[in-house]
């Protein structure tokens, strides 16, 4: 479906943050931050390091709370209360490591379970082929390369189908062929109207975005 | 509720894997457990110790092993998702009573092999005589999982601390002290042979664990998430 011609119709969930700021102690981190992003839409994140890029992933996926202002996600006219908001989100970050001592289909497995997915085998069999992964190569994840590392990590992040992705720094560690998948994939869940967050200092990854928000350090 | 059950099951389940494959907390419960039984046995003995005296102190000693063995491992579920930054992903993923069950079932299965392997052999080195095996296996399982639900809550709140050092036992001998006391109590009446001590101290043990399992499903949300 191609975006231009079909804009997204179904319900898909809008983020909206309003004056966000984050101090850690003394320290500030950013303040007055807004903004939005709506299913079918891909908001980058871009600031020079330390400009708290991916703190602002994490305070937007509720990991975090920000010291001021609010994050709301919608879905129609309705709010998704914040416990709630990990049902709907999948996610890659460099600072959330998976579990080194198993394998790749049993860190998936595990996610697919918790996350209470049906059919969790074949989703997890189907997300590893996605990424480029074997689904049977029973090397625990200690083994592996940086850039099977973060295909895994790209595998579990939508494994559930999410109808929110943050991806902070997503083609970290990935070879030129793996970014051109990266970006294939990121194209075909913003196509199908997933609401992207993506944390980049990547020239290449910015050009993804479809609104910015840019972080001043 | 199956779901819950399936989810937690999950997480314990992840937990046993990769501890089988690391043994770090088998390894600190075990080493300490068999180290200090060997000390005891060794130094103390079954003869060193007045007949009277022995339903008293074999006891104590007992709950002594157990209460230190669970100090130096039980924690390690939680500080180890910490350490190695996993627990932002399971944050994520997975409810906080779903995360919570799972660890608590994890540190239950690992205290009750612990005791599976300890007990006879205390039992054996020291000459520990036992009247009723029924109700001690009642006291080791009562009270193991009292003491697996409050060292639960406890790691959880430990393991985001920067200085972790002693604050796991400093924060859980004040929460397991009257735990303590009743254990060995019963565990007292067991080699007494006396079925109302027993019941006594179970029933106590038994309110405390559900005390704290209640304490512990209204404040793990906020402990985990916060």
């Amino acid at each position: 479906m191609s975006r231009g011609i079909f804009p997204f119709m179904g319900g898909g969930i809008t983020i909206e943050f309003e004056d966000l700021a984050k101090r850690f102690d003394m320290r500030v981190v950013f303040r007055s931050v807004s903004g939005r992003v709506a299913p079918g839409e891909v908001l980058a994140v871009t600031g020079p390091n330390g400009s708290g890029k991916s703190t602002l992933v994490t305070i937007l996926c509720g990991l975090v709370r920000a010291t001021r202002g609010r994050v709301l996600y919608r879905e129609g006219s309705g709010e998704i209360p914040r416990e709630s908001w990990r049902d709907h989100l999948g996610i890659v970050a460099p600072a959330m490591s998976l579990y080194e001592e198993l394998d790749a289909l049993e860190n998936l497995r595990f996610f697919a379970l918790v996350r209470g997915v049906d059919d969790a085998e074949t989703r997890c069999r189907a997300s590893l082929e996605r990424v480029g992964l074997d689904p049977d190569r029973t090397t625990p994840v200690r083994g592996f390369s940086t850039g099977m590392h973060q295909r895994l990590k790209i595998a579990q992040a939508v494994l559930h189908d999410p109808q929110v992705l943050f991806l902070d720094e997503p083609g970290a560690n990935l070879d030129p062929a793996g970014q051109d998948w990266l970006e294939k994939l990121v194209a075909s869940e913003r196509d199908a109207g997933k609401t992207i967050v993506l944390a980049t200092n990547d020239l290449r990854e910015m050009e993804w975005g479809t609104s910015r928000v840019a972080l001043s350090g | 509720m199956w779901r819950y059950l399936a989810e937690a099951g999950a997480v314990f389940a992840k937990d046993m894997r990769t501890e089988l494959r690391t043994r770090v907390a088998f390894n600190a419960l075990g080493l300490f457990a068999i180290t200090t039984l060997a000390a005891v046995s060794y130094t103390i003995g079954p003869y060193r110790i007045a007949e009277a005296d022995r339903p008293y102190l074999l006891s104590a000693l007992l709950w002594i092993v157990i209460f230190f063995a669970a100090m130096a491992g039980l924690d390690r579920s939680f500080v180890k998702e910490e350490d190695s930054h996993t627990a932002a992903l399971l944050r994520l993923s997975a409810r906080p009573l779903v995360v919570w069950g799972g660890k608590l079932l994890f540190n239950v299965v690992v205290l009750d092999l612990l005791m599976v392997i300890l007990v006879p052999l205390y039992v054996v080195l020291m000459g520990f005589e036992v009247r009723s095996i029924t109700g001690l296996v009642w006291i080791l399982l009562a009270g193991g999982y009292t003491l697996a639900v409050t060292t639960t809550i406890v790691a959880a709140i430990i393991a985001r601390a920067s200085s972790r050092g002693a604050l796991f036992s400093v924060l859980s001998l004040p929460l397991l002290l009257p735990l303590l006391i009743f254990v060995i109590q019963g565990t007292r009446a067991v080699a007494e042979g006396s079925a109302g001590g027993v019941i006594s101290a179970l029933r106590a043990v038994i309110s405390l664990g559900g005390v704290m399992t209640l304490v512990s499903i209204v404040l793990f949300p906020a402990v985990w998430n916060e």
